[in-house]
């Protein structure tokens, strides 16, 4: 018999399996989230209160005995007629009698409204973000962040280390034999230090056809938007515009708390927008979005009048974004959906979309604000 | 206890020479002992993998984190990890204090006995740990190349019934024998009986041969590993890595009980042997009493294995007349070698069967209990009865608790699904739990590509249980 102190293991990664199962959780938190994002406990949380969010979907599956139910074998002084286990009722916690319940995971997190938003914005950016006026403010940054295999400075570290895991991976890991291919150089990227001005216009539709429940959807939907906005991009300007036949620029509780009557007449607004960007938002200073919600119930006349400004609009637009809050879900024919489905499709920078019900708006939300590769970096 | 230890390697080799020294009087001759004195981190690494070195996974990282968590608050402390290979591995918490240590050393030396001497474990391949430290490797590769996310979902699903093997590994199953046609004296007399009765058995014969499986097929993974299509050669690999590693912990689900026993028997009896000076007696005392003490509510294999152990030894020196009449070797046995004869052949069914006298349930504390109807956490203890204990403890370790479940067709009704049936020991065993059944038949309906059924009974009508690849599930009360 030999004792051995001083042998390692060959692998010790506990710790780092424990990183990648926190981060499983964690998008699973975050898939759940989105599916509630509509409810109303959520927004109506604020930013006191803590929301629980139970998180399953980790269980491990496995053929086992139906759990309430059968017998079993205990030790103990406990007598026939005996019940043992956590009082009826008692929750979550409760130390249940162990081996009656399988290896399963269910996770209660308890989140404030910041941690909630910053698990959803994480997924979004606002899209084709330019710098602005970068033509007098032609600054940059250099920064090393970034190793190569070609370059003009070797990086000790990433190069022993690169040995080390190309000795690893030959059987024995060590430090030696340091190779060409083990080189590893510190690499720099000229970054310009952009200005990304924006302006968002969010518009809805406040007219009698906006039904309670379409209202709530809009409102929900706005609320979402300026509270990704406020988060990640505070230099945001946000203009809010509520519209029936005619449009106004409207305050910011005034924007959410208004409640209107009258016909719709979409162009109003798409009119306004095109006023308020070309005397306060300079297309050359700022990046400007519409964001859009109405019923799609629009005078029909009004429709060809609309696309021309939203045509006109989108040159000097990042995005136009539509979307039509309605319990049937589909583009109609005879509602804008239908009608933008027909003839903006291949409209660059414009998106259209649909929420039938409380769940779409996270889906429609990501479609307006795409995150994609380029973006990231400077979103953050 | 968490103060450095004033100890050196050289004591602890002194100690085991000791330890291995009384165990020979004993009559318990040790396979040799590799020790390794081990960080926290890398004990509780170990022992959320089960073997050292496996390979990456969130599962394990779970329970890693939880568990280490547990023992840095104090709430648990797991001393030694032992390792069934050639030669035996254990691993010690270099924390422990040296009477810690001592109880390990000597417990070890039980569970090497143990792995070196029942039959359960002869199957057991010793060189497992090159191999597992190589699939994780692999596995890290296939990570690497079709996405960490994607192999984890794969994994799991294998994990999820990765442990339905055959379970009487000693068994070999016999090859199904065709009747054979023979010649028989009086056959000319009736040529047209006899050949129907050839028609007959040519029939069945082509039946089974056309029928996959040909017999019902407890070893479910390994079934699909073989005859699923679409699987992708990386998957297959990932596939025969589960299905071998679980392989490994099979003898030690079986003999849970003996082999904790017998671990417990050497401590104790070795340590009462080395005379400790009565401080570090104290000390050992109250470790060994937190290892056996029973659980509430649940059954604690040290405790269980020992009272059974110590009930053969005393049916060896001192039986009743009931006792002489029932074991030809009652009253003339060497206790200890008694207890090596037993745990040479026995599983802890076999050994629950005969041993679980009315006496060890009273030492014990055992009791039976139920299930309240609607409240999974709660029981109502039944009896105290040892036939009803004993019936419920058998029919547990017949299965290990896994229900037993078969491939009876692998191309059910001609559309390619996988039909299970659930075969249940007795009336008394429960049913199928409805989303666990439904979860993991999803999971195989994956690894399948075609939807799988089981038909099992609940309430005593028959129900299907369907699990399809896209994960939806349902329950049908007519056969799908």
């Amino acid at each position: 018999m030999t004792v051995v102190a001083d042998d390692a293991l060959p692998r010790e990664q506990g710790r780092r399996d424990a990183l990648h199962h926190r981060d499983r959780v964690r998008r699973k938190i975050v898939e759940q989230l989105k599916q509630r994002i509509g409810e109303e406990d959520i927004v109506a949380s604020g930013p006191e209160k803590k929301l629980r969010v139970p998180v399953k979907g980790t269980r491990q599956w496995r053929f086992i005995f139906d759990r309430g139910e059968g017998s079993g074998v205990g030790q103990g002084d406990a007598e026939p007629g005996d019940v043992l286990g956590p009082p009826s009722g008692a929750d979550g916690d409760g130390e249940g009698l162990a081996g009656s319940e399988p290896g399963e995971e269910t996770y209660e997190v308890w989140l404030d409204m910041r941690d909630v938003e910053e698990l959803l914005f994480s997924e979004l950016a606002l899209p084709r973000l330019k710098a602005k006026q970068a033509a007098d403010l032609a600054e940059t940054d250099i920064v090393y962040n970034d190793i190569a295999r070609t370059g003009p400075q070797v990086d000790k570290k990433a190069t022993l280390r690169a040995n080390l895991a190309r000795n690893a991976r030959r059987g024995h890991a060590h430090v030696g034999d340091v190779d060409r291919v083990d080189l590893r150089y510190l690499s720099y990227r000229e970054q310009p230090k952009p200005r990304h001005r924006a302006v968002v216009f969010c518009v809805m539709d406040i007219s009698a056809s906006m039904g309670t429940d379409r209202k709530r959807m809009a409102r929900l939907f706005f609320y979402w938007c300026v509270q990704f906005l406020r988060r990640r991009y505070d230099q945001t300007e946000i203009v809010f515009v509520g519209h029936t036949t005619e449009a106004w620029e409207m305050s910011e509780p005034e924007f959410f708390g208004r409640v209107e009557s009258g016909g719709t007449r979409v162009s109003s607004a798409y009119e306004l927008v095109g006023e308020i960007q070309r005397r306060r938002f300079p297309a050359q200073e700022w990046n400007a979005y519409v964001l859009h919600t109405s019923d799609g119930d629009n005078f029909t006349a009004d429709n060809h009048r609309t696309l021309e400004l939203i045509e006109r609009l989108a040159t000097s637009c990042s995005l136009i974004g539509y979307l039509e809050v309605d319990s049937s879900g589909a583009a109609q024919p005879y509602k804008l959906s239908g009608f933008f489905a027909a003839h903006a499709r291949d409209l660059d920078g414009f998106v259209a979309a649909t929420a039938a019900n409380d769940r779409e708006l996270w889906p429609a939300l990501k479609q307006f604000f795409a995150k994609h590769e380029v973006e990231e970096a400077v979103a953050s | 206890m968490s103060s450095a230890p004033a100890y050196t390697v050289a004591d602890l080799q002194e100690l085991d020479d000791r330890c291995e020294a009384i165990a020979a009087q004993l009559g318990f001759e040790v396979p040799p002992i590799v020790y390794h004195l081990m960080r926290s981190t890398e004990i509780y690494d170990i022992a959320a993998r089960g073997l050292p070195g496996r390979y990456s996974s969130s599962r394990f990282g779970a329970a890693y984190s939880q568990q280490h968590e547990q023992y840095r608050m104090g709430r648990s402390r797991i001393y030694e990890l032992i390792v069934n290979t050639e030669p035996v591995r254990a691993y010690l918490l270099d924390g422990n204090s040296l009477v810690a240590q001592t109880l390990v050393i000597a417990h070890c030396a039980g569970h090497a006995w143990f792995f070196d001497n029942s039959c359960w474990f002869e199957p057991t391949d010793r060189a497992i740990l090159p191999r597992v430290r190589s699939a994780a490797e692999r596995i890290d590769g296939y990570m690497a190349e079709h996405g960490r996310d994607r192999v984890e979902d794969f994994i799991d699903a294998c994990t999820a019934i990765a442990i339905h093997q055959p379970q009487a590994q000693m068994v070999r199953r016999a090859e199904p024998v065709d009747e054979v046609e023979r010649p028989q004296r009086y056959d000319r007399l009736f040529p047209e009986e006899v050949a129907a009765e050839r028609e007959r058995l040519a029939r069945e014969r082509a039946e089974r041969r056309a029928r996959v499986p040909a017999e019902p097929e407890p070893d479910l993974l390994g079934f699909i590993e073989g005859h699923a299509r679409g699987l992708e050669d990386w998957q297959r690999d990932v596939m025969t890595i589960l299905h071998s590693e679980q392989a490994y912990f099979m003898p030690q689900l079986r003999t849970k009980i003996a082999n904790e026993g017998l671990a417990v028997l050497c401590h104790q009896e070795i340590c009462q042997r080395l005379f400790l000076p009565t401080d570090r007696y104290w000390e050992y005392e109250q470790l060994n009493a937190s290892v056996v003490q029973p659980h509430l509510g649940q059954v604690n294999p040290y405790n269980l294995g020992i009272t059974i152990l110590r009930e053969i030894m005393r049916i060896a020196t001192e039986p009743d007349e009931e006792e002489r009449e029932r074991w030809a070797w009652a009253g003339s046995a060497d206790p200890f070698e008694q207890v090596r004869t037993v745990c040479r052949t026995y599983d802890d069914e076999a050994l629950l069967r005969e041993f679980l006298t009315p006496a060890v349930c009273e030492r014990a504390r055992l009791f039976a209990f139920e299930h309240l109807h609607g409240d999974p956490r709660r029981v109502r203890v039944s009896s105290r009865e040892c036939d009803a204990v004993r019936d419920v403890l058998i029919r547990q370790h017949a299965t290990f608790g896994i229900p037993h479940i078969e491939i009876v067709d692998a191309d059910y009704r001609g559309r390619g699904q996988l039909y299970l049936e659930h075969r249940a020991a007795g009336e008394e065993e429960p049913s199928l739990d409805p989303e666990y059944a439904r979860g993991t038949l999803t999971q195989m309906a994956v690894l399948w590509g075609r939807p799988v059924i089981v038909h099992t009974v609940k309430d005593d009508e028959p129900v299907w249980y369907v699990g399809h690849p896209h994960g939806s599930s349902e329950e049908t009360d007519e056969a799908p």
